[in-house]
């Protein structure tokens, strides 16, 4: 028997892309329930205060909305290339297009800072007066939409913390055409907060 | 043994307190899980004691109302977020699962250690609310709104824990989930797994699919804390009701958490102390499965008293006794492997079988608590306390101590006193039934739970009960303190299949080298329990 | 691409293959933008429809996120277990709305 010991064919210390690729599908799931148990409580407080859920979306602005959206799904665009242009082995160009959707993560972020301003320079934010003097259904709606967004808006801090790993490793070579695990999972995890987004738009601006 | 010497097993291969802290190697993982669990564990009945000493008679004997409600609080936190979720999974599941799918290691070494370090930082911030702030949290391990946002006690501390310790569980499951799927020994089909590793799967699933939502609603418990906007108070306009619902849709799968893997190490002892292969394999494999998915539907049941609509109680009352069926099916199985089975009565035996005797009564009770119309009568009462303890002590509690004393001789290398094992074994048994079967009496009659006083009519259960706690420690005592002395004294065990196992744990050095095995695992050829067909393991 | 089929059938390959081209990219967006053109107009205009808005919104939306999910998150190219976890995970998030909702609508 020699010194070392046997290497068996299934070792957990080999590198796995696969493995790799499914535990960040896995991690989605937790997300997806994570965000599924805020999206049960805006169900059942819609259905509890349907008036007052219609009355309060109006005062969200649709426009910055869609704006926002357009740039998400963009953004959910360019990192996808991203992740095609390193499959072929262009390692300057998926960095470009990761640079890119950081960018517009970057833009999300500063059209969601104006949208919340803007409602706290009102003094609607829970714990200040016209906030407080609310009737009921209608604070829960912002407060669901403060604890919603501002989740989603946490995520999408995460996933450009995660895009700035992958461009640097980009950079200096360590991701390639055979090895990039990271720009994948970087790419399913920026699509994961496109897809939450997908549903905030239409529950928070749309349901006139 | 020529292979002792050529391969250096995981206890020696390196020293210091560090290469523990840091170690990758799973089967450390595990072990460092069993000694911070057991700590817990220990803090726990100790605070269990504790209320049986103040319950021996009516009225005042040891701690006030309030004192009285933070102990059962926080008894119920760490016995279930910090003992009895993590329990098989980390320790035994970390030990064996890889080596078991005949590999070296889990998918993801680094995450595993990260796990045990997000535990360890989750258990501290559950017991700092013994030294800081305003004390623990009174409102008992479920947090009901609205007094969890109104107490003064420290609830936003044991939520944040209990949040945190989700965190640790979720990426336990993850790691194993992507283990099962990526890493079974070439030949090793998911049908010839051993059904650990399928009890394993199917709690994993359950982790990493419940947790997120237990997550974010101990959330919301802080947020309105510190914000105040009425999300679950009803006084301005939230629903107390939704938060029961949240909790439950996780806390109910999570006794699922705790059951599956005791079922898992159940299937592996019967076999082994039978010498005979399980009776229903794909059986027991499926209902694992079959469990773990209807088990998502009936946490209403919890909440039949709560003001829950007639419609939502009758699907949920319905839904629960289907959960019966695969657990039932589990359960015929095992009595049929021993059927004709040449049976080798060692201690690990004794707590299974211990095991299917208890949880059988703490299943039986659930059924009587499913029910709609009993429940109304014995909802809150020490009815439910009796069959909880019943399940998850008596039923998960004794698979774990069974597991640890099957698998001892493989982790350390050295045989307890069996003699010393099978006498703790029955002072724990009768100590523990002493303990609990009273409960279901007093509960019958109507004393309530959660409360530090009784009435007199109630008082012979409880001196009974408390007596049992008495017996019950001292099995524990003597079981713990012949465990320790064997690790040290006990005699060496350097064969590999002390019990005669058919697994591929016992395919191994004992202890196991760093890297799990010295030549590829062999697989029997007829499923993982093909006792005809053992592979012959020589030295 | 190809060649991919007989990779699925690997089960230790490395992951790696089909680079998805650009132009069916751009068309995942295009089609995106389009779906969220549709709701925006069918909630602006739609207003008196209250109730029916709600669900053409979530329907629509759910559209899109099968469309993201099958392209840009390649469940197209991947193994079929990815799409039926996925399938499963939704199944299970439905479930437990639907018998909440239930509950609150028998009150
Ligand atoms: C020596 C062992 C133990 C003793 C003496 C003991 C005793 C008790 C008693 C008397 C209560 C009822 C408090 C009340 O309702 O007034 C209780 C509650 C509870 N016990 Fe234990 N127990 C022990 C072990 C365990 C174990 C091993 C577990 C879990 C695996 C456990 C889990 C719980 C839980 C979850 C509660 C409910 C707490 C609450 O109401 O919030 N206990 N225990």
């Amino acid at each position: 028997m020699a010194h070392t010991g046997l290497v068996l064919p299934n070792s957990g210390h080999n590198r796995d892309a696969e493995a790799n690729k499914f535990g960040m599908w896995l991690f989605l799931f937790t997300e997806l329930l994570l965000f599924g148990g805020l999206f049960i409580v805006y169900m059942v407080y819609r259905m509890l205060n349907h008036e007052a859920f219609l009355l309060s979306s109006f005062e969200l602005n649709v426009v910055l909305g869609t704006v926002n959206t357009t740039v998400l799904l963009v953004s959910s665009m360019t990192i996808a290339m991203s992740v095609s242009a390193i499959q072929m082995g262009q390692a300057k160009r998926s960095a470009l297009l990761l640079w890119i959707t950081f960018a517009l993560a970057g833009v999300f972020l500063v059209i969601k800072y104006f949208e919340w301003s803007a409602k706290i320079h009102h003094g609607l934010f829970p714990g200040m007066d016209y906030y407080n003097n609310l009737p009921a259904g209608e604070r829960l709606f912002f407060f669901l939409y403060y604890v919603m967004t501002g989740l989603h808006a946490l995520h999408i801090i995460i996933g450009m913390v995660i895009i700035v790993f992958a461009i640097r490793q980009t950079n200096n070579g360590t991701l390639t055409a055979e090895k990039h695990s990271l720009t994948e999972n970087a790419g399913l995890y920026w699509h994961l907060v496109d897809l939450i987004w997908i549903y905030l738009f239409p529950l928070f601006y749309l349901i006139h | 043994m020529a292979t002792a010497t050529a391969q250096v097993n995981y206890l020696e291969a390196k020293k210091g307190i560090m290469s523990w802290l840091f170690s990758v190697d799973h089967k450390r993982i595990g072990l460092m899980y069993l000694y911070a669990l057991i700590t817990f564990f220990l803090v726990g009945v100790t605070l269990g004691l504790l209320m049986r000493y103040e319950l021996l008679n009516p009225g005042k004997d040891l701690v006030e109302a309030k004192t009285y409600n933070q102990i059962f609080t926080l008894h119920g936190v760490i016995m279930i977020f910090l003992f009895i979720i993590p329990s098989i999974p980390a320790v035994f599941g970390n030990f064996f699962l890889p080596i078991m799918l005949g590999t070296d290691d889990v998918s993801f070494p680094r995450l595993n250690l990260l796990s045990w370090w997000v535990y360890i930082i989750g258990a501290i911030m559950a017991l700092s609310t013994l030294v800081f702030g305003d004390g623990p949290a009174d409102t008992g391990w479920t947090f009901y709104a609205p007094y969890s946002v109104k107490t003064g006690t420290n609830v936003t501390m044991s939520v944040l824990a209990a949040f945190v310790l989700g965190f640790s569980s979720i990426l336990t499951g993850l790691n194993f989930i992507v283990t099962i799927h990526r890493l079974r020994a070439p030949g090793m089909s998911f049908t010839k797994m051993p059904l650990f590793a399928w009890a394993l799967y199917a709690t994993s699933w359950i982790q990493l699919l419940a947790t997120p939502i237990i997550g974010i609603t101990l959330l919301m418990i802080v947020a309105e804390r510190t914000l105040g906007v009425g999300l679950f108070d009803p006084s301005i306009g939230g629903d107390p009701i939704l938060y029961q619902h949240l909790f439950w849709i996780y806390s109910h799968p999570a006794v699922y958490i705790m059951a599956l893997p005791a079922f898992g190490v159940i299937s592996e002892l019967l076999p082994t102390f039978s010498h005979r292969t399980i009776f229903g394999y794909k059986a027991i494999a499926y209902s694992s499965l079959a469990i773990a998915f209807v088990g998502y539907f009936i946490w209403g049941h919890h909440m039949f008293t709560s003001g829950m609509s007639g419609t939502a109680r009758f699907i949920f009352s319905m839904l629960t006794f289907l959960v019966a069926i695969p657990t039932a099916i589990k359960v015929f199985n095992w009595v049929a492997t021993l059927y004709k089975g040449s049976i080798d009565v060692q201690t690990p035996l004794l707590y299974a079988l211990a095991f299917i005797f208890q949880f059988m009564i703490g299943g039986f009770t659930g059924l009587i608590l499913g029910a709609l119309a009993t429940d109304i009568h014995l909802h809150d009462t020490y009815f439910v306390v009796g069959h909880f303890h019943y399940v998850m002590f008596g039923g998960t509690g004794f698979a774990f101590f069974g597991a640890l004393h099957y698998w001892y001789p493989k982790i350390w290398g050295r045989m307890y006193n069996k003699l010393v094992a099978n006498i703790a074994f029955v002072i724990f048994f009768i100590g523990f039934n002493t303990l609990y079967f009273p409960m279901f009496i007093s509960g019958l009659m109507g004393m309530p739970r959660r409360y530090y006083d009784y009435l007199p009519e109630f008082h012979i259960p409880n001196i009974i009960s408390t007596v049992g706690s008495w017996i019950l420690a001292l099995g524990l005592i003597l079981m713990i303190v012949n465990l320790i002395v064997g690790r040290f004294r006990g005699r060496k065990v350097t064969e590999r299949d002390p019990w005669g196992g058919i697994t591929l744990e016992w395919q191994t050095p004992t202890p196991p080298p760093v890297q799990n095995f010295d030549r590829l695992p062999e697989l029997p050829k007829n499923g993982p329990y093909d006792y005809e067909h053992k592979p012959q393991i020589k030295d | 691409m190809a060649q991919s089929h007989d990779q699925h059938q690997d089960n230790h390959h490395d992951g790696q293959h089909h680079a998805v081209p650009y132009s069916e990219h751009v068309r995942t967006l295009v089609a995106l933008l389009f779906l969220t053109a549709i709701t925006v107009v069918v909630s602006v205009f739609g207003a008196a429809l209250s109730t029916l808005s709600v669900f053409t919104a979530l329907f629509i939306a759910t559209v899109k996120v099968v469309v993201v999910a099958y392209y840009f998150m390649h469940l197209k190219y991947e193994k079929k277990i990815y799409s039926g976890l996925v399938l499963l995970v939704g199944v299970l998030f439905v479930a437990l709305s639907v018998l909440t909702a239930l509950e609150y609508l028998n009150r």
